[in-house]
């Protein structure tokens, strides 16, 4: 019997920082200097910034305006930029375990409004001596609300284990079909009609992949990026086949507004979300409805186990195939929709003109960790970058258009970059589920 | 596992022997060989197409309207049908690869060959590029690497190609090569971003890939509008036109009217590149281990950052070379259009890749096929007016059902249902 | 209840896994099913639990013979399983566990978690098995999360529980506790089928012993048989318990670690400031229950986890922190624990398996290019050498059996010239020949007189490869014992030396 050799024991050693916190303060402080250096010298000394708030379509006498919010370019920037160095260097000093990227979105934001402030000073290159904030949240409103059907519809695929790269076909077709039952009804109810057929036609697509991707446990990456090809190809040869001959099929009419009384008239934001058409209330709508199922009903919950751990949740009894095709179906409607609502805002169906917006939506969701409510916020995200940079382009900033218009897409690597390494996805997530 | 010989009694599912019927028929193609898939997804995919043509053809709808009216009805009907699905294939048969008449022709009077061969060299010179860009989408696929962004990486191999090509003089000996040079260089600069930031960060490349693509659209617009490089005297987007030092030559001559040219030779280097590469070389093993078992990849040594890194490199540069073949031997310049739109070089040679399972001489049939739909797809929008997008469709529909093989043996009835799905590592997000 | 499984048979092809299986389990009795790795145990209990349909044969539950078309219907009807990888969600409570495919709902669908919580408590009061609700079980350490696995099979009402090999992932004290468990549930009128190749429990806790071999019931045994009979029955020839080692005489150190601190995949620590010698010519083995931490120690040593502190010596270079790469190349041999994950390219033939680690190296590659018949070559000598039963080495790796899965790598590791092996339940999921091969082979390699690390939870395991035994607990060395060591300090060990009770 030999006496145990124990060594010495210690205190847990405490947990160290990782270099991507470093990296971001790094990139946090980086930011900040640009804008000092850009943004508060590039401003003339006795330059003026004014920001106004005016929704431009409704009438100048409303007692709701708020006025024009003035500033001194140089020294606001400034202040913004210091307070964005003072950021990064906390996090690159302190290096936090928690609320990082909550500190990036801060600076973020310091960063949107240093860029305005930049962008409309006057003396400056810009052609009107404003930047109207309420009109630019009004464009961004609608490329959100498209990024929110999308990004819900990846959420219910994904949380029950089935990757969907299709909803850029999705929208297609709901854009498509969309187009062409709201050009050919009429009345208020055209494009309820057209939002009917677009969730049945991305329905459709969805019980295609679910089929393929459940039943015969195909690759659901290659799956989804054929199927994009060929709904696209298909757009386009109906389009030469069908809008081409008959335009009437292809009108581009667009979704009325519906004002909700009295909350309309809050000052900034009011016009923004409560003027809008009935698609983006859906969309809000929706992702309250997708929240509550996923997280606090029995559906969500079988939902969930199925895309975490289908095998435990089999052997209590639940079909993984059945909700897997349930959740597929339904997302891949959530996203017709989305196809139709990006029609009802933009017009004209033309091929191509999804811009990749389905695939944005996918980093969305990604980016939201997969719930609707971090979907909803990258959605605003990128949803801003898209009206910005064409804002950008209008004002005469001293960049080519074409390079203001990578914005959204950089951004999307940007963040997909920085996070996906920390995100998990549900664990089974585009693996195919075997029996036995 | 046991394996069903080609030559025991039919079985069903169960292992239990059938009697009867099935006698009859008693030679059944196996399921196990991926070419009979491939042919039979070819059959599925033009059966599809044809129901699309049926569609949207005014003329087989209304024959079919009206198939009570008199007796004759459906036969009239089945007759209209078959003569428009019929045209339309046919047209891209000829298009593509002969004209039986005009070889009956040339055999016999031994002149209007350059009319007769122009199919077949249309579809060489588009299969060309196509092949190249395969290819290098193929080797990324055996890494598991799903590489989404061939096509913007060819057109920044086509603008590199083309900056090149017309910006910088000099004897063909120096300029050619240089070119090539370029082109390849430009896919890897595209290739390497989402390489590296996958390697060292995680991303995932099915959204970098894609995102870059939009950033190089964005960015080849802006190279043929506000830089140095837009054609002298022109206002639109278009950029330069290559030096002729810089193209690549048809190999039976401008006069002839054949386009098929020399890029074949490169096309020809590619494939055996890739052949020697994957099978041979050590860096290929190492890729090929990642993608079957990133984790044994691992522990066995392989450095997976590296491997990433390469695949981008070594896939990006081949789809670069391709965008540079493509402008270098057929329009000489780029334009705003270059490339654009999903039926772009770079996303067909996914499908392509994925046709051939990723293996070189799989790609090379399968960019040949692809090729002459495609090619075979422009004769057939202009014989009959049906878009050249229905190329398209059925090449996707193809290669849905090739990613699906088990699926395509149900339909046929094949023997052999073991799952010999594709060999990529199946997996999500979290690679 | 009483369950009766009459000539059950299941076959997969030309394979039969089960072959007219008949048993009998009485209510209030512990049954064990006592069978070596791939004897068709597994395959038995799943034809049970509804996950496979039986070719022939019939279950009958009280007497009355019953189907099931999946296993919600087993679990309807009163079968319970805890199953050898558990089948929990690892994010979800204890309480989203247990209710899960059961949930009590109120309005609109939502579940009702206060009664469930209800629920959980009243159970877990009834057959003593205390766990909080609202637990994580990701967070839960092992012995935990199996308590929520039979937890979970109780609140469904279980009258039959079978237990499949539950006592790979458990301490000795565990163990104990889990037997005083099923004792009080068999009391409380239960049925109890336990699985498991392990000879000492059987004998500790069954009422009665069905011995199953090669997919057929060869009989049945007594608990008070002993351990010897049992495993002649199980194996079907007279097994060598013990492995014949050459006498001990251990030379310099050719292994060291010192105050090596490494975090597992959460960042949280696993390895604690654990310092270890070995020699050459000896074998150490590194004894603890699955999760303690040898997992990233073994990861650590083979270069495939950052070492945050600590130093990893080998033959008096530091080598700590170097790439995988780096690690083989020094002559570091690493049977892994997962061979199908880590160790094999399933897909790709057992020659290129064979060069796996050393693609590049002269004669198999030369200036970045393969040579393929010295790879084809290499892996036929090999494959005789080792007894390696494949059809050809071009075969692939998925057609061998897990026996020849591991000889492949054990082939593949001992044919190179090492420094020094490390070896990771290099045994587990094997029948009883391939273990003894893989022990020979080992032993071997130290009676030449090189230097191994063997982890292992097997007891049995330890006791008869280590010439010292380190037992490792909660991240760190709680002790450095010779093998005449009595199992039950040992046992102490791998809990801490009598830490309170979990």
């Amino acid at each position: 019997m030999s006496v145990a050799d124990v060594t010495a024991v210690d205190e847990v050693v405490s947990n160290t920082p990782t270099g991507r916190t470093k990296a971001i303060g790094v990139i946090m402080a980086v930011i900040g200097v640009f804008t000092i250096w850009i943004f508060a010298f590039g401003s003339a000394a006795s330059a003026h910034s004014q920001i106004t708030f005016n929704p431009i379509n409704l009438g100048t006498d409303a007692p709701w305006l708020v006025g024009t919010l003035t500033v001194a370019s140089r020294w606001t920037n400034l202040v913004l930029g210091f307070l964005m160095v003072a950021l990064g260097v906390e996090v690159f000093v302190r290096r936090p375990r928690r609320g990082v990227m909550a500190r990036f979105g801060v600076v973020a934001i310091l960063f949107f409004f240093a860029l305005l402030v930049w962008i409309a000073r006057s003396p400056g290159p810009a052609p009107v001596p404003y930047v109207n904030l309420t009109a630019l949240l009004i464009n961004a409103s609608a490329v959100t609300m498209v990024l929110i059907f999308g990004s819900l519809s990846g959420v219910m695929c994904e949380r029950s284990g089935v990757v969907n790269i299709a909803i850029e076909g999705q929208f297609i077709g709901g854009a498509f079909l969309g187009s062409m039952i709201a050009s050919t009804t009429h009345g208020f109810l055209s494009f309820y009609y057209a939002a009917i057929v677009g969730a049945v036609v991305g329905g459709l697509i969805g019980l295609l992949l679910a089929f393929l991707a459940v039943r015969y446990r195909s690759d659901q990456i290659i799956v989804g990026v054929v199927l994009v090809t060929m709904l696209a190809g298909l757009a386009s040869y109906f389009t030469s086949q069908v809008f081409t001959p008959f335009p009437q099929f292809n009108t581009g009419n667009l979704a009325p507004n519906v004002a909700i009384p009295l909350l309309d008239k809050i000052p900034v934001l009011g016009p923004v979300l409560f003027n809008e058409t009935a698609f983006f209330y859906l969309a809000i709508i929706l992702v309250g409805v997708v929240s509550f199922a996923l997280f606090k009903t029995r559906y969500g919950l079988h939902v969930r186990a199925v895309g975490e751990h289908p095998r435990a949740a089999s052997t209590v009894g639940i079909s993984v195939e059945r909700v897997r095709y349930i959740n597929v179906v339904l997302g891949g409607a959530i996203a017709g929709i989305g196809g139709v609502a990006l029609m009802a805002t933009s017009g004209q169906f033309q091929p191509g003109y999804t811009n990749g917006y389905g695939y944005i939506a996918l980093a969305a969701m990604i980016f939201g960790r997969w719930r609707p409510s971090g979907a909803v916020v990258a959605s605003i995200i990128f949803g801003l970058s898209v009206p910005l940079a064409q804002l950008l382009g209008q004002y005469n900033v001293p960049v080519s258009i074409y390079i203001l218009n990578m914005f959204p897409y950089l951004i999307t690597i940007f963040v997909v970059a920085g996070l996906i390494g920390r995100v998990r996805a549900p664990a089974a997530d585009g693996i195919p589920y075997k029996r036995e | 596992m046991t394996d069903t010989a080609s030559t025991s009694p039919p079985v069903d599912a169960a292992g239990e022997s059938k009697p009867g019927a099935s006698r009859l028929w008693s030679w059944r193609p196996s399921g196990k060989s991926p070419v009979v898939v491939a042919l039979l997804a070819l059959l599925l995919g033009l059966a599809v197409g044809a129901v699309v043509i049926i569609v949207t053809t005014p003329a087989i709808l209304d024959a079919w309207r009206s198939i009570f009216h008199s007796w004759g009805g459906i036969l009239h009907a089945l007759k209209v049908t078959f003569d428009n699905v019929g045209a339309a294939y046919r047209a891209i048969f000829t298009g593509a690869i002969v004209d039986p008449q005009a070889l009956w022709h040339s055999i016999t009077t031994g002149q209007g060959w350059d009319n007769t061969l122009t199919p077949i060299s249309e579809t060489l010179t588009y299969a060309t590029p196509l092949l190249i860009a395969s290819i290098g989408v193929g080797i990324a696929f055996q890494t598991g690497i799903f590489n989404i962004g061939a096509n913007g990486q060819a057109v920044l191999g086509g603008i590199a190609g083309g900056v090149i090509g017309s910006m910088l003089h000099m004897p063909m000996v120096f300029h050619l090569p240089l070119t090539m040079i370029a082109g390849v260089v430009g896919g890897m600069v595209a290739g390497a971003v989402p390489g590296v930031l996958k390697a060292y960060t995680g991303a995932h490349e099915v959204i970098t890939t894609i995102m870059f693509n939009y950033v190089i659209y964005s960015f080849l617009l802006f190279v043929v509008l506000s830089t140095p490089f837009q054609q002298p005297g022109q206002q639109n987007d278009v950029g330069r036109m290559m030096d002729s030092t810089a193209q690549l030559p048809p190999i039976f001559g401008v006069g002839s009217g054949l386009r098929v040219n020399y890029g074949i030779f490169v096309a020809a280097a590619v494939v055996l590149f890739a052949w020697w590469f994957l099978d041979r070389s050590s860096m290929g093993f190492d890729f090929r281990v990642t993608g079957a078992n990133p984790s044994a990849a691992r522990a066995s040594g392989i450095n997976a950052k590296r491997v990433i890194v390469f695949v981008f490199l070594i896939s990006g540069g081949l789809s670069g070379l391709a965008g540079m073949v493509q402008v270098a031997s057929t329009t000489h310049f780029i334009d705003g259009t270059f490339l654009i739109g999903n039926a772009g070089i770079g996303f067909t040679a996914i499908t392509v890749a994925l046709l051939g399972r990723n293996r070189p001489m799989g790609i090379v049939w399968s960019a040949l096929l692809f090729a002459a739909l495609g090619v075979g797809g422009r004769s057939m929008q202009a014989a009959t007016g049906i878009p050249l997008d229905l190329a398209t469709v059925i090449q996707s529909v193809i290669v849905l059902f090739v990613a699906t093989p088990v699926l395509v043996k149900e339909i046929f009835r094949l023997r052999d249902t073991s799952a010999s799905t594709l060999e990529l590592a199946t997996k999500g997000w979290n690679s | 209840m009483r369950l009766e499984l009459r000539g059950i048979t299941k076959r997969f092809g030309t394979f039969t896994a089960n072959d007219q299986i008949s048993i009998t389990v009485e209510p209030g009795q512990i049954h064990s099913l006592l069978g070596e790795n791939g004897a068709g145990k597994s395959t038995l209990m799943n034809v049970l639990f509804g996950l496979l349909t039986p070719d022939e044969g019939e279950i009958l539950i009280d007497g009355e013979a019953t189907k099931f078309a999946d296993s919600g219907q087993a679990v309807r009807r009163g079968i319970g399983m805890v199953h050898q990888h558990f089948m929990l969600v690892p994010v979800f409570s204890v309480a989203e566990n247990v209710v899960l495919g059961f949930e009590p709902t109120k309005s609109l669908n939502r579940v009702d978690y206060k009664r469930a919580n209800e629920e959980i408590r009243r159970v877990s009061k009834e057959f003593n098995l205390e766990v909080d609700p609202d637990a994580i079980v990701e967070n839960l350490p092992v012995g935990l999360q199996q308590r929520v696995e039979i937890l979970k099979a109780l609140s469904h009402d279980a009258e039959l529980l079978i237990l499949d090999e539950p006592t790979a992932v458990l301490t000795p004290q565990e163990i104990d506790a889990l037997m005083a468990i099923m004792r009080s549930l068999a009391d409380a009128g239960k049925s109890i089928l336990f699985i498991t190749h392990k000879l000492k429990e059987v004998k500790a806790v069954a009422d009665v012993i069905t011995v199953i071999r090669q997919g057929k019931v060869v009989g049945t045994a007594q608990p008070t048989d002993s351990e010897a009979e049992l495993a002649t029955m199980m194996v079907g020839r007279n097994v060598e318990l013990t492995v014949e080692k050459s006498e001990f005489t251990p030379g310099e150190d050719v292994f060291q670690i010192r105050d090596l601190v490494v975090r597992d995949d959460r960042g949280l620590i696993a390895v604690n400031k654990v310092s270890l010698d070995v020699r050459s010519g000896e074998i150490v083995a590194l004894a603890g229950v699955q999760g303690n931490g040898q997992t990233e120690l073994v990861e650590a040593i083979v270069g495939m986890r950052t070492v945050e502190s600590g130093t990893i010596t080998l033959n008096g270079r530091d080598v700590t922190n170097e790439s995988p790469r780096k690690a083989l190349d020094n002559g570091i041999g690493h049977i892994p624990e997962d061979r199908q994950r880590d160790g094999l390219v399933m897909s790709m033939s057992v020659a290129d398996n064979m060069v796996l680690n050393t693609p590049r190296r002269a004669p198999f590659a030369r200036r970045g290019t393969r040579n393929l018949s010295a790879v084809k070559e290499n892996a036929e000598q090999l494959v005789q050498a080792f007894d390696v039963r494949t059809t050809s080495v071009l075969a692939t790796a998925d057609s061998l059996s897990g026996g020849n899965q591991q000889k492949v790598i054990v082939a593949r590791e001992l044919s190179r010239p090492l420094q020094f092996l490390v070896a990771s339940q290099p045994t587990r999921g094997l029948d009883v020949g391939s273990i003894e091969y893989v022990h020979r082979q080992i032993v071997n390699h130290r009676n030449e007189g090189n230097g191994a690390l063997v982890v292992s939870s097997e007891l049995d395991e330890v006791l008869a490869l280590g010439d010292r035994i380190a037992v490792m607990f909660e991240g760190r060395i709680s002790g450095i014992v010779d093998p005449t060591t009595s199992r039950e300090d040992i046992g102490l060990l791998m809990t801490g030396s009598g830490a309170a009770d979990q």
